[in-house]
């Protein structure tokens, strides 16, 4: 990396916030999907908003690539750096900027975990909705970049439900104010496509998210099941009793066994557990809930039980969150895969998922958000015999085929980053892909701003295609354009 | 091509015509019913590109909760069809029985129920788009989670036909509801209401409406859920209410139906301009007494979503005191993080610009409108 640039880059950030040593560099070189590693050219460590647009604007200037880093947490490599490149490390952008609790925002940098933003405001009765299992430690930047979900989105939404405005800085080093605290900014919404762009389109330096008042009632129910279809065949009565519960979610007997080797949540021994919760005005709550008990009965349910009080909830809550983790306890390695599926057709995709573990010896944990059909098989292997690592990688890229042959999607909450990329062509077509591109070019036309991700073939934006040609009656001074 | 109205039967003859119209130099309007074109400027003598023919089937996948619906389908007709499973589309956008649904997400349209289903970008999850180049592109799908690609659904929610026209779009749906019941409470100021709407939102009551009217000091709170929920929540709504001052009632079946419907009516099928001034829900107070510093010197109606922050006003006057009441409710708005956007202009008379745009902000809109529409083809940018 060119000297000059880099002492530029010190001078803009301060020398202490400049990482060169490659020590101090290995922090760096991966998010949470460990196995796609590089070395960044060089790491910073903005402290504001202005020192995030020095340092792009430098990158513009010098025609150097960059990529911003939330907390490291993210599994597709969306904050995978480049060798030649710039990593934005934004953990100091970590203050809580303004709470109003009668309007229910909270204004924030992005280095601000999930989490905090729920614990200054639990006193109030309020909390943030979007709630991914890494919720102690992911930024909001990060949630914003990748749209994060949860366990209880399928009620309450994604990150970009629960974002009313953000501060960018664009990829020429230009900070723009999209949205605010107020709904419905006029013109486009852009808003609304820089949620969940993974960081390719502008850097995040502000956000005022939306709080909601915390439920009246909330009741959950650890139901065990005989197989999945049982369990799967409960979850489809309860939506189409009309009940949208607030989570619902399932796992099979070598991710309970793993969970229950790892944090003893008490799970019962069958071949599937439901998680359902529901949550509400206690009248409403109570009412709903008696259908949901119905209907895992009649579904065949072997146990049943209900969390009474907040310490039953989290013990069945850290169960379900700690099956990752878990998974360590019962095999070496694990690949964990993120895919999604039509709800109604979870039976058909799990039933190809117990076929491949046959064929391909490789044991498969199931763990899912059973009301949004969103998969996340966990694809156990020993690094230590030859070729698993591909051979479990392989398995995994089989599973997304299946996602995509039943009508779904590649990736329902970890993004495509620099791990999916290449499969992008599998859900969209080249069309698709293209308008897609459009907008990429539209706000990032030299391909600086975390380039190599998402897409699977990077495009140069050229030049606009022609001049805007004018309307003969405009010409003819009959018309003119607003 | 005939230059009277094009009317495409699937997305890629719209895609087609769109090519044909930027190699003609021709402008092109998309259109569904027609109930929103006024919203924005217009772009003078072009051609119409009708909808109405783009209406194949729903496909309605209950199990899932899902339904793509072709963009020229009315809302009211996809609706019937949903409600066939227990199910709907809970948007209540304005002029509702006409709207179709390409027409409702280039507008991004929502009413009253949005206080708890959201407005369209909340609850699209896929789109079909015919691009001016002749292609055709697809963005999201028909799963409700999924962030694989950049999400062009909601880029074109609220972009008026500038970019694309839609053809067809995909959603999350809601059970339909058992039972609905309505608060209506009549507080002695505006600001009385505007209060008691944010008191009934910190409650652990889930109305799907808490609608303010204005100068009538009134409150519509609805409730959709089960019966004995909403019976329940309405009682203590009401107990509420009153607490605060207001006298209330509570209704249900016809008489409930008729006061929503003279509720969009008193904006919509009234005379004058309509503008949407957008808050923080605690400035709904002051926003309201801007509108009564005007006391009687011109008709004027507001409602609105009291604890979301947005408010729909209706002035109708002489052209100068209409005006007055736009300058003056933008100033309010912009010195509170808010915004005013004039929806419906009167007949014959010009909206002053109100001209509060980040630059940075327009550029990258621009940018992005070169990028799909790089002969202007379609509308202007909202």
């Amino acid at each position: 990396m060119n000297a000059g640039f880099l002492d530029k880059l010190a001078t803009a950030v301060g020398p202490g916030a400049l990482l060169r040593d490659p020590a101090e560099l290995i922090t760096y070189e991966s998010d949470a999907l460990v196995h796609l590693r590089a070395t960044p050219g060089a790491v910073v460590l903005p402290a504001s908003a202005a020192e995030v647009q020095a340092v792009v604007r430098l990158c513009h200037e010098h025609h150097v690539p960059f990529v911003a880093r939330g907390s490291g947490t993210g599994l597709s490599g969306g904050a995978l750096p480049l060798p030649e490149g710039v990593l934005i490390a934004l953990s100091r952008l970590n203050r809580i900027l303004d709470v109003d609790i009668p309007n229910l925002r909270v204004t924030v940098e992005p280095g601000v975990t999930n989490l905090e933003i729920t614990r200054r405001v639990a006193p109030s009765g309020c909390y943030y909705a979007p709630d991914p299992s890494s919720q102690q430690v992911c930024s909001i930047g990060g949630n914003i970049a990748e749209n994060s979900g949860g366990a209880h989105c399928l009620k309450y939404g994604f990150t970009v439900h629960h974002v009313l405005g953000v501060e960018a800085v664009l990829p020429n080093g230009e900070l723009i104010q999209v949205g605010g605290a107020t709904l419905d900014p006029p013109g486009l919404d852009l808003l609304g496509v820089l949620v969940g762009s993974e960081g390719t389109l502008a850097i995040v330096t502000k956000a005022t998210v939306r709080l909601l008042r915390r439920p009246e009632a909330v009741l959950t129910m650890l139901a065990g099941f005989p197989s999945i279809d049982a369990a799967g065949e409960a979850v489809s009565a309860i939506i189409s009793n009309g009940i949208v519960p607030a989570a619902v979610e399932m796992m099979d007997r070598l991710t309970i066994r793993a969970a229950e080797a790892a944090v003893h949540p008490n799970f019962p021994d069958t071949d599937a557990v439901l998680i359902v919760e529901l949550d509400g005005p206690r009248v409403e709550v109570d009412e709903l809930f008696s259908i949901v008990e119905r209907v895992c009965e009649q579904c065949g349910a072997l146990t049943t039980e209900v969390a009474r009080d907040q310490g039953q909830r989290e013990r069945i809550w850290k169960g379900r969150k700690a099956a990752f983790a878990a998974m360590g306890r019962v095999s070496p390695s694990y690949y964990v895969q993120d895919g999604v599926v039509p709800r109604t057709k979870l039976p058909e995709v799990l039933r190809r998922i117990r076929d491949l573990e046959r064929r391909s010896g490789l044991p498969i944990g199931n763990v899912f958000h059973a009301g949004d059909g969103n998969l996340h098989p966990l694809i156990c292997y020993d690094e230590s015999i030859a070729g698993q690592a591909e051979h479990a990688e392989a398995v995994a890229a089989e599973i997304l085929q299946y996602c995509i042959d039943a009508g779904g999607a590649i990736t329902g909450e970890h993004g495509v980053g620099a791990d999916k990329k290449a499969y992008m062509p599998k859900m969209f077509g080249e069309h698709d892909l293209d308008a897609m591109q459009r907008l990429r070019c539209a706000f990032d036309p030299d391909g600086l701003c975390n380039p190599g991700k998402v897409f699977p073939t990077p495009r140069l934006c050229g030049e606009v295609p022609g001049p805007y040609r004018q309307h003969p009656l405009e010409r003819a001074g009959i018309a003119e354009r607003f | 091509m005939d230059t009277s109205a094009l009317e495409p039967l699937d997305a890629n003859q719209t895609a087609s015509m769109l090519e044909d119209a930027g190699r003609r130099s021709l402008s092109v309007v998309p259109t569904g019913s027609g109930t929103k074109l006024g919203w924005t400027s217009s772009a003078g003598e072009a051609l119409c590109l009708s909808t109405k023919r783009l209406n194949a089937p729903v496909q309605h996948f209950a199990g899932d909760l899902v339904a793509t619906i072709p963009s020229g389908t009315t809302l009211a007709s996809a609706n019937a069809i949903l409600a066939q499973a227990g199910q709907w589309l809970p948007l209540d956008p304005s002029y509702a029985a006409g709207a179709t649904i390409g027409g409702i997400v280039a507008a991004n349209d929502s009413g009253p129920r949005r206080h708890k289903y959201g407005s369209p970008r909340d609850l699209i999850i896929g789109v079909e788009l015919a691009l001016c180049d002749g292609r055709v592109a697809r963005a999201g799908g028909r799963v409700v989670k999924n962030v694989a690609g950049y999400d062009l659904s909601r880029l074109v929610c609220g972009s008026f036909g500038s970019l694309a026209v839609i053809t067809s779009a995909t959603f999350k749906l809601a059970p339909l509801p058992a039972a609905s019941r309505t608060v209506v409470a009549a507080c002695a100021r505006g600001a009385d209401a505007a209060q008691l709407a944010l008191t009934i939102a910190s409650q652990p009551v889930t109305p799907s409406a808490v609608e303010i009217q204005a100068p009538s000091a009134s409150l519509l709170v609805r409730f959709e859920t089960t019966e004995q929920a909403a019976d329940q929540m309405a009682a203590t709504t009401r107990a509420l209410l009153e607490q605060g001052g207001a006298s209330t009632k509570m209704l249900f079946g016809e008489d409930e139906r008729e006061i929503w419907n003279q509720h969009e009516s008193s904006i919509w099928d009234s005379p004058g301009l309509v503008a949407k001034l957008v808050v923080l829900p605690t400035d709904i107070a002051s926003s309201l007494e801007v509108l009564n510093g005007f006391g009687s010197r011109m008709e004027w109606t507001a409602i609105g979503r009291a604890a979301l922050g947005v408010l729909l006003v209706r002035v109708n006057g002489a052209a100068a005191d209409e005006h007055e009441v736009i300058a003056r409710l933008h100033r309010h708005a912009a010195a509170r993080k808010g915004t005013l956007v004039v929806l419906r202009r009167t007949p014959g008379r010009e909206v002053p610009s109100l001209g509060d745009d980040d630059p940075n902000v327009r550029r990258v809109m621009d940018a992005v409108k070169a990028r799909f529409d790089p002969n202007g083809v379609l509308p202007a940018l909202p």
